[in-house]
């Protein structure tokens, strides 16, 4: 009965930040999905638990050529320097309440591990994590809606976007049932924030498979960028983009835009350095 | 042998020894490290079998097909419906959220009667016979017609049921909330005639000109204007946005066009003028115009040229002239009213004004265009028992046309206007202009009855409360509305079994005729509500219970339709902001919020950015320019003609300078801390303004002033 | 300090020469203190080896006995009562509805244990409050199919021979955890001899490691 290792999956995002309308259907599928909890005020955003949240950018210009667009960011799910699984937030776990699933490319969060040292939510450069300031509590009756998938968490633990993991395991455990070990399908594993969004904006899929469509839009170079060794999986798409791209985390999350300012919102540069690197993967993009 | 202290020492090393060979250690350890992993007060969910069950989402005229998830036949969570014909798939924030308006805090759980200031909790019994004894004295003592109802739409079995109501007890007055379904119909019949109304094909227009509709924020069917948003670029079009602020759909637009609040009608006439100067129009289609398209053009000439428009609006003269030039060359173009949500304070001058570019360029009625169509009629109620006091009753005229001067005419009257009053899906106490002169008139009326599922501001106002179930636990028709191109009747299912002690407010309806007896007992002889749907609506019946909705059209209407310019010909005044300060206070809509009807979810009020929410402070929009003295993110004192608030003041580029925009859907007062007691509603700063003619509230904002706090 | 310092050292002194003393005059008491010794020792290994456990853990009944090899017998095997879904989920402890596939409001047989399941389940439509003694925590994600039909093991495995039981002994409950004692299995030192012994983590890694070369990640298991 031994069985052979599973084919790798890599799961990873891609975004059109041009179709995103900024709704919030995203936010609250996911968690409606995941039995986060609400309190009575929520306008304190840094304590807000939101795994997906919907900033919202601006080009910086004054009337009337201000221009808007918003930019959902779940866990960005970072393959970490070389893309070896060594993401920020897990090299610095001391629990071990987090891991880099090499199988599919997720980073977990295991809550009842987790102590609360919060050292992963200083490494995260994308504020993709939350802490659990106080203990959850639903009106009453309410606690009815939740969900058996997730597990609900208390106070003093983090927590963060899994990238419906759960929805991967009732993939695979269908796929089993029908007899099929290896290929889970791409329809039968979206996450919540995928199938909610009204405008289609978010794909999600198989990064390493070419039939997913993810893997169509993004065209990941599975060789490292030769200016940057640490990053890899660039995307040979030049309206593709990764926030922060530069510091090698490899994020599994890929945004899109036809807008050049905003494939520039999604890192730090300094004057003349865009220029310089916007036209990597050799296509030039007008800017109109 | 001498038990000496080295004795018991050995005791106690022994006893150390054995304990620690024994697996008390062990074992403790690990018990007690697991054990802080235990949070027995953290509730763990109960596993079990997956369903899914299909209804549709009624919170809002989209009418989405939704599918909840169950587990162990409990619902856990709502997503849209993959393969319906409105949303496929999608859904909105709020439709997600919908299970938390199951278990909301303040959901009315028993039939209540207010009692002093209290509520007190009663029998379903006793309160239809309080209803129907109220009623009956009204009726007897000859003022039939003073019963009312406010509904949330004209459409549908529950509202057949109330008007059927209305009707055999002798009443006309049965009224709407205003919604952008009866902004279609009142544009319809102004300009094409009675019983038409008007849908937007937006999935296949080629140049959508949008006079401020918030395509992406609420306006319309949601989900499906979304869906056609998203496709704009795979189908090359267009969408140009004219409004004040750069909204959502501003943004998302490929073009954005700012224009002084409330000239949306005058901009519209300027583009007119443009395309029959230049001979832009559809000449086949215009050569039909009644009502003096001669005069309207001379109008135009005279009024909106280019240069005279630019004045008005703000919008540059040369700009009117492309926009105008892309509007009537676009293969189908399609011009869009309904500013926000559509549902909001509306002018008939600025409807008509949009939509008469749709005439002009000869797009009714084409694919890409606007549809021209018969209201929707799939209900078939049987013939009502009228008797004499029905009859002289239902034949008077209606207190007041529209709700907002119903509501004046309450507060202004010396007499009772109106005896008793039924609200059912709205919640004017909080969604009508001037919310503090509403609750007045609600105060002014002697026998408020309230059908809401939530005790929000209009129920605290009611003297009997008969909860309705939620649209998770009941069975009613949803007939899509709201300038759908597709006509779709779906059906909400129960869910679950109702929670509390709630009734499915057709059913409540039905009791209280029988309890009426006489000629309105019998045109209610249904025992159910279910059976009264069943019959009612026996013609799409079959495929209502099996597929879950019917199609009642799709296809693009194939008639030609008469268009009458008179209204426009006859240069009907624009209605001006109230009020002498000098900037505009305009509302904001926001698809993270709700703005009427019921109030929004905890779940959705966490997604509102704190620059619109910062703990119970509202957050104003304000261009830095009009700024003068106030600090970004500071505190300011806001004022208009009725009324003052506190506001956070944020810092705006994308509103023009002269205007303060306020979010609405905030500042609801009752009892749930997740939604309530947040911000402040912007209906209590902003007055009716009654558009003289159509005598609609056309107030699109109020003068105002703000400053440092 | 220094005064201290002398006073310190003369008790030491002191001390030192009464012990030696002491032992070598005589050395009954350490003897004594040896079978003190043993005596405690025995007492309290023996109380946590023996009385310890009975403390740890609560005993309750299940609803009534039931008799596993009766069932097997009649039914089938494993899979008749404890299915798979469609979807690959596991059915568990079946609910009312599968027993009453079988079973009618008249007893099928003559048992004290049947006449309880009818008058107080069937007659009442009501569930039988199973105690499950396998239940994982909440924080754990387990697939049975992942188990049964990928990896091709059978039910024994990791249940034991549950099916051939004919009475159903009492659940035991971990008083500080509140898990079930066969997570860390009968025996208390946490000795295995067989596979299905015992069922905490470290026992699922083992097996991962053992049969897949991979311990697995911490989501494979976890929710």
């Amino acid at each position: 009965m031994k069985q052979e290792n599973n084919k790798a999956y890599k799961f990873g995002m891609v975004i059109d930040l041009d179709k995103c309308t900024g709704c919030g259907s995203c936010m609250v599928s996911c968690m409606s999905e995941n039995n986060v909890p609400f309190k009575e005020d929520e306008s304190k955003k840094k304590d807000s638990i939101t795994w997906m949240r919907v900033y919202k950018l601006t080009n910086g210009k004054s009337f009337p050529d201000t221009e808007v667009v918003y930019m959902p960011r779940p866990c960005q799910h970072c393959g970490g320097k070389g893309d070896h699984g060594h993401s920020p937030c897990v090299s610095v776990c001391p629990a071990v309440a987090t891991d880099y699933g090499y199988d599919t490319g997720i980073v977990s969060q295991i809550y009842t591990r987790c102590f609360g040292c919060r050292y992963c939510m200083g490494a995260c450069p994308y504020h993709a994590r939350y802490f659990n300031w106080w203990d959850p509590k639903w009106p009453e009756g309410m606690e009815n809606y939740l969900s058996p998938n997730v597990s609900p968490r208390m106070r003093g633990v983090v927590e963060k976007c899994s990238f419906c993991y759960h929805r991967y395991q009732a993939a695979r455990d269908q796929a089993y049932a029908q007899g099929n070990k290896d290929e889970i399908d791409e329809e039968n594993y979206q996450t919540a924030c995928t199938t909610a969004c009204p405008s289609g904006a978010i794909v999600f899929g198989d990064l390493n498979n070419p039939a997913h469509a993810v893997h169509e839009i993004v065209k990941p170079d599975p060789h490292p960028d030769p200016r940057n060794k640490h990053v890899v999986g660039k995307s040979r798409n030049p309206k593709v983009f990764r926030l922060l791209e530069r510091l090698g985390t490899n994020p599994k999350v890929y945004y899109l835009s036809e807008r050049e300012w905003v494939r520039k919102a999604g890192d730090n540069y300094l004057d003349g350095e865009w220029d310089k690197i916007k036209n990597h993967h050799g296509a030039t993009l007008s800017n109109d | 042998m001498k038990v000496d202290r080295r004795s018991f020492l050995g005791l106690g090393l022994g006893a150390a020894a054995g304990i620690a060979v024994s697996p008390i250690g062990m074992k403790l350890t690990d018990d007690s490290s697991i054990w802080t992993q235990n949070w027995p007060w953290t509730p763990v969910p109960v596993d079990g079998e997956v369903t899914y069950e299909n209804s549709v989402c009624s919170l809002c005229p989209g009418s989405c097909g939704i599918s909840v998830r169950k587990i162990n036949n409990r619902p856990v969570k709502i997503e849209g419906l993959a393969g319906y014909p409105i949303n496929d798939g999608g859904a909105c924030l709020h439709g997600i959220a919908g299970l938390q308006y199951l278990y909301d805090p303040s959901r009315v759980k028993t039939p209540l009667k207010k009692n002093g200031d209290k509520f007190e909790e009663i029998s379903w019994d006793d309160a239809i016979a309080i209803v129907a004894a109220k009623l009956a004295d009204i009726r007897k003592s000859g003022s039939a017609e003073k019963l009312a109802c406010i509904a949330d739409k004209e459409q549908g079995s529950v509202s057949g049921l109330f008007k059927r109501l209305l009707k055999t007890f002798g009443s006309p007055n049965f009224y709407t909330m205003p919604g952008l379904e009866s902004y279609l119909e009142l544009t319809a019949e102004t300009l094409h005639g009675e019983g038409q109304t008007i849908a937007f094909d937006l999935e296949n227009a080629s140049f959508v000109l949008s006079f401020g509709a918030g395509i992406i924020e609420g306006w319309g069917s949601p989900v499906n204007c979304f869906k056609a948003n998203a496709s704009r670029k795979e189908r090359k079009a267009k969408l140009y946005q004219i409004e004040p602020r750069l909204s959502n759909t501003a943004a998302n637009a490929d073009k954005w066009i700012p224009v002084k609040p409330g000239t949306e009608a005058d901009l519209a006439l300027g583009i007119c003028a443009v395309i029959l100067e230049n001979k832009l129009f559809d000449s086949p289609a215009t050569s039909s115009f009644k009502g003096g398209l001669n005069k309207f053009g001379a109008l135009l000439q005279k009024e909106y040229t280019p240069s005279k428009t630019a004045e008005i609006t703000g919008v540059n003269a040369s700009d009117i002239e492309k926009i105008a030039t892309l509007f009537a060359n676009a293969k189908m173009p399609l011009a869009v009213f309904g500013k926000g949500r559509g549902d909001g304070a509306q002018s008939l001058k600025e409807l008509a004004a949009v939509h008469i570019l749709n005439c002009l360029v000869g797009n009714i009625n084409k694919k890409g265009g606007a549809f021209v169509q018969p209201k929707l009629k799939y209900l078939e109620f049987a013939d009502e028992s009228m008797d004499s006091i029905a009859e002289n009753g239902f034949a008077k005229t209606k207190a007041a046309p529209y709700v907002n001067q119903l509501i004046e005419k309450v507060n202004e009257s010396s007499q009772p206007v109106v005896e008793a009053l039924f609200v059912y899906n709205a919640n004017p106490c909080h969604s009508l202009h001037d919310a503090k002169k509403v609750k007045q008139a609600l105060g002014k009326i002697p026998f408020v009855v309230s059908f809401s599922s939530f005790l929000d501001e209009t129920a605290m106002e009611a003297d009997i409360i008969l909860p309705s179930h939620t649209f998770i636990e009941r069975l009613e028709d949803v007939p899509s509305c709201a300038g759908l191109a597709k006509s779709v009747v779906g059906l909400t299912k129960p869910v679950v079994e109702p929670l509390f002690d709630t009734k499915n407010p057709g059913d409540a309806v039905i009791l209280i005729a029988k309890a009426l007896e006489g000629n309105i007992a019998q045109s209610f002889e249904w025992e159910t509500y279910e059976e009264c749907l069943e019959e009612v609506a026996a013609g799409i019946w079959d495929s209502l219970s099996e597929d879950g909705f019917a199609i009642i059209s799709e296809e693009v209407p194939s008639e030609s339709v008469p268009v009458n310019i008179s209204l426009l010909a006859n240069n009907p005044a624009t209605v001006q902001a109230q009020g002498d300060f000098e900037l505009t206070l305009i509302p904001i809509d926001n698809m993270r919020l709700i703005s009427a009807g019921i109030s929004v979810s905890p779940f959705a009020i966490k997604t509102v950015s704190d620059k619109v929410l910062k703990g119970k402070d509202i957050v104003v929009d304000i261009n830095p320019l009009t700024a003068s003295g106030l600090k970004d993110g500071g505190v300011a004192m806001l004022t208009t003609p009725i009324g003052t608030a506190r506001v956070i003041v944020n810092f705006n580029e994308g509103i023009m300078p002269g205007i303060i925009g306020m979010v609405e859907g905030l500042g609801h007062t009752f009892d749930n801390k997740y939604v309530s007691n947040k911000g402040i509603n912007i209906n209590a700063l902003i007055g009716p303004v009654i558009e003289s003619g159509s005598g609609l509230d056309a107030a699109f904002g109020i003068k105002a002033k703000i400053s440092k706090a | 300090m220094s005064e201290i310092e002398n006073k310190a050292e003369n008790g030491s002194t002191e001390i030192a020469g009464e012990g030696t003393a002491g032992e070598a005059k005589d050395d009954k008491g350490l003897g004594l203190g040896v079978i003190f010794f043993i005596i405690a020792f025995v007492a309290c290994f023996l109380s946590g080896t023996l009385l310890f456990p009975k403390l740890l853990y609560s005993k309750k009944e299940q609803p009534f006995n039931f008799d596993h090899a009766l069932h097997v017998g009649e039914a089938g095997d494993c899979e008749t009562c404890h299915s798979l879904r469609e979807d690959g989920s596991f059915t568990g402890i079946p609910k009312l509805a599968t027993c009453l596939d079988c079973h009618t409001e008249e007893p099928l047989g003559e048992t004290e244990d049947e006449a309880v399941f009818t008058e107080e389940y069937v007659a009442k439509e009501k569930e039988v409050p199973w105690l499950v003694y396998s239940r994982q925590p909440d924080c754990v994600f387990f697939s049975h199919v992942a188990h049964t039909q990928a990896g091709g093991m059978d039910c024994v495995s990791c249940h034991g021979h549950i099916g051939e039981s004919t009475s159903s002994r009492p659940y035991e409950e971990n008083r500080i955890t509140g898990y079930s004692r066969d997570i860390w299995g009968q025996n208390i030192f946490g000795i295995k001899k067989n596979s299905w012994d015992r069922m905490k983590m470290d026992d699922c890694a083992k097996c991962h490691k053992k049969e897949t070369g991979h311990q697995g990640y911490c989501f494979q298991c976890h929710k």
